[in-house]
């Protein structure tokens, strides 16, 4: 499996072409492992339970905390998701290969946090609305908030997939994950927790949705060369 | 000739001797400016009509809140530099600036919260100054905490050096998305930091206790770097004479 | 002198700030000096396990 992205290096293989190896090799291991995909997922199943046992049984008063709680709760289960990001392939030298193949890294690194998100981003906009069910929000503003999470979880990946090169083989690392990615993730906080708020009110989100878009574009752009760096370093 | 200067900086001796003689120079400086702010802002400016004396707090929050975000630009930058340029000595002037600029970002937040209860009633309100502050103390936090979990020095310093980076350009982003979510509801009234039209007598000791904590930070980041070069230049030559004076 | 105290009526806001403020200043003095301090002394130490192998 490993061997067809190094091998494209020898060939003269495009960064693209690599990168989409990568895509495509990424996700068939993840799906050898199925169980580890769904706990993310039920992590925030789990986190969306404890606030109506904190705060009211009460869907009236779930329905206002509710932005924010399905927002946290996607935060903090996608913090527990970048854990599988690059573990596995750190763990058995893949990734040192992945640096010495001469391909670009940068694109690497982008095609293994797509995979990442598709994997775990786009399922936790797909549960989301489950959630937001659970929390008493108006099925109508259902559409919005799965849109919302989706481009959202795209610029958590990335922001997290920084954390993560940054903090390769350091032990015990979740503290240290979380101090350095939650504090980069709070404008996608404020702005995805915003449009799921207009959303259940039904007024218009457009506003804070492009202004996630614009977060998530930013991170496309400009984190996979932060990991990049960052696990040129963390390698060395 | 002005090579031979700019190679020198790089130079772990050269600073080293450098750093020791300037120091007293900002020290003194840095004593004199606060002492004479102080005296401008406790004793000399008029109080003011809507504040009463309140607005005191002024000379130390605001100097304090300046200093936390210069502090974190001076250390991004000289971790940008020592990544690009591969300059060691750029790397500890960055170690050296997060302790000194967290200390700063607490003293902000801590005087902020004082100085807003006034108008607010409590200790605490998610103001967008006062939240931007919180959110860049556990940036320093996450930077120091992340050189700490590096036992190589070498690998601590470049990874710090990117989250720095990162973390810089991150900063307005943070800033300005926490002043659009405060924004949406109606919360508490911004805090009246920057008056429009400050008579010259409540303008001047401010200004002189920015710049008296500028020097202090020169000062402080001088003698913290002396430090990190000893540790780092372990066995060279030149410290046999250096420490032994 | 009673007036400049009681900052009138805000004591109990005013002078917790700068006496925070001068606390974090001489914190910040004292722990720099005695960091340099310290890596003086390791270097020292260094040095002189150094001169015994020679």
């Amino acid at each position: 499996m490993n061997t067809s992205v190094l091998e494209a290096s020898s060939t003269g293989t495009s960064a693209l072409e690599a990168a989409r190896l990568m895509l495509a090799r990424d996700i068939r291991l993840a799906l050898r492992k199925r169980g580890q995909l769904v706990q993310p997922l039920a992590f925030f199943a789990i986190v969306t339970t404890l606030f109506p046992l904190g705060i009211s049984p009460e869907l009236s008063r779930l329905r206002d905390v509710a932005p924010g709680v399905l927002w946290v709760a996607a935060l903090l289960s996608s913090l527990l998701a970048l854990e599988f990001l690059f573990r596995d392939d750190a763990q058995d030298g893949t990734l040192e290969q992945h640096v010495l193949s001469g391909q670009s890294l940068t694109w690497l690194l982008f095609a293994k946090t797509v995979a990442h998100w598709l994997l775990t981003g786009l399922p936790l906009a797909v549960m989301a609305p489950l959630a937001a069910l659970s929390l008493g929000v108006p099925a109508a503003a259902l559409s919005g908030i799965v849109v919302s999470v989706a481009i959202g979880s795209v610029a958590l990946s990335l922001i997290g997939s920084i954390g993560a090169a940054l903090t390769l083989g350091v032990k015990r690392s979740g503290a240290l994950l979380s101090l350095l990615t939650l504090p980069l993730s709070m404008p996608v906080l404020i702005f995805g927790a915003r449009a799921t708020d207009l959303a259940i009110k039904g007024a218009g989100f457009a506003p804070p949705l492009y202004l996630l878009g614009a977060l998530a574009v930013l991170g496309i752009t400009l984190a996979p060369l932060a990991a990049a760096a960052a696990v040129r370093i963390s390698l060395e | 000739m002005a090579w031979t200067w700019f190679h020198r900086l790089g130079s772990p001796p050269y600073i080293y001797g450098l750093a020791a003689r300037l120091t007293p120079w900002f020290a003194w400086l840095s004593a004199a400016l606060l002492i004479g702010g102080l005296y401008g802002g406790l004793v000399l400016a008029p109080p003011d009509y809507q504040q009463g004396d309140d607005f005191r707090i002024m000379y130390v929050h605001v100097p304090t809140a300046w200093m936390s975000l210069m502090v974190y630009t001076t250390m991004a930058v000289a971790a940008a530099v020592g990544l690009i340029w591969r300059i060691k000595i750029s790397h500890a002037v960055a170690a050296s600036c997060a302790p000194i600029g967290a200390s700063f970002t607490f003293v902000a937040l801590v005087t902020g919260s004082l100085w807003g209860y006034r108008m607010w009633g409590t200790y605490w309100e998610w103001d967008p100054r006062l939240t931007s502050e919180l959110i860049l103390l556990f940036l320093y936090l996450g930077y120091m905490g992340l050189r700490s979990a590096m036992d190589d020095m070498q690998r601590a310093d470049r990874a710090s050096a990117v989250l720095a980076v990162v973390g810089v350009v991150n900063v307005p982003i943070i800033h300005y998305s926490v002043l659009w979510w405060n924004s949406l509801h109606q919360g508490p009234s911004v805090m009246q930091l920057a008056k429009p039209t400050m008579p010259p007598s409540m303008l001047i000791p401010l200004l002189v206790m920015l710049l008296g904590f500028t020097t202090l930070f020169a000062a402080l980041l001088l003698v913290r770097l002396r430090a990190e070069i000893l540790n780092r230049e372990r066995t060279a030559s030149w410290i046999r004479e250096a420490v032994t004076q | 002198m009673s007036e400049f105290l009681n900052m009138g009526g805000y004591a109990a806001y005013v002078w917790p700030s700068y006496g925070l403020t001068l606390g974090v200043i001489i914190l910040n003095i004292v722990w720099a000096r005695r960091l340099l301090a310290k890596s003086r002394e390791d270097a020292r130490r260094r040095l002189a396990m150094r001169g015994e192998e020679t």
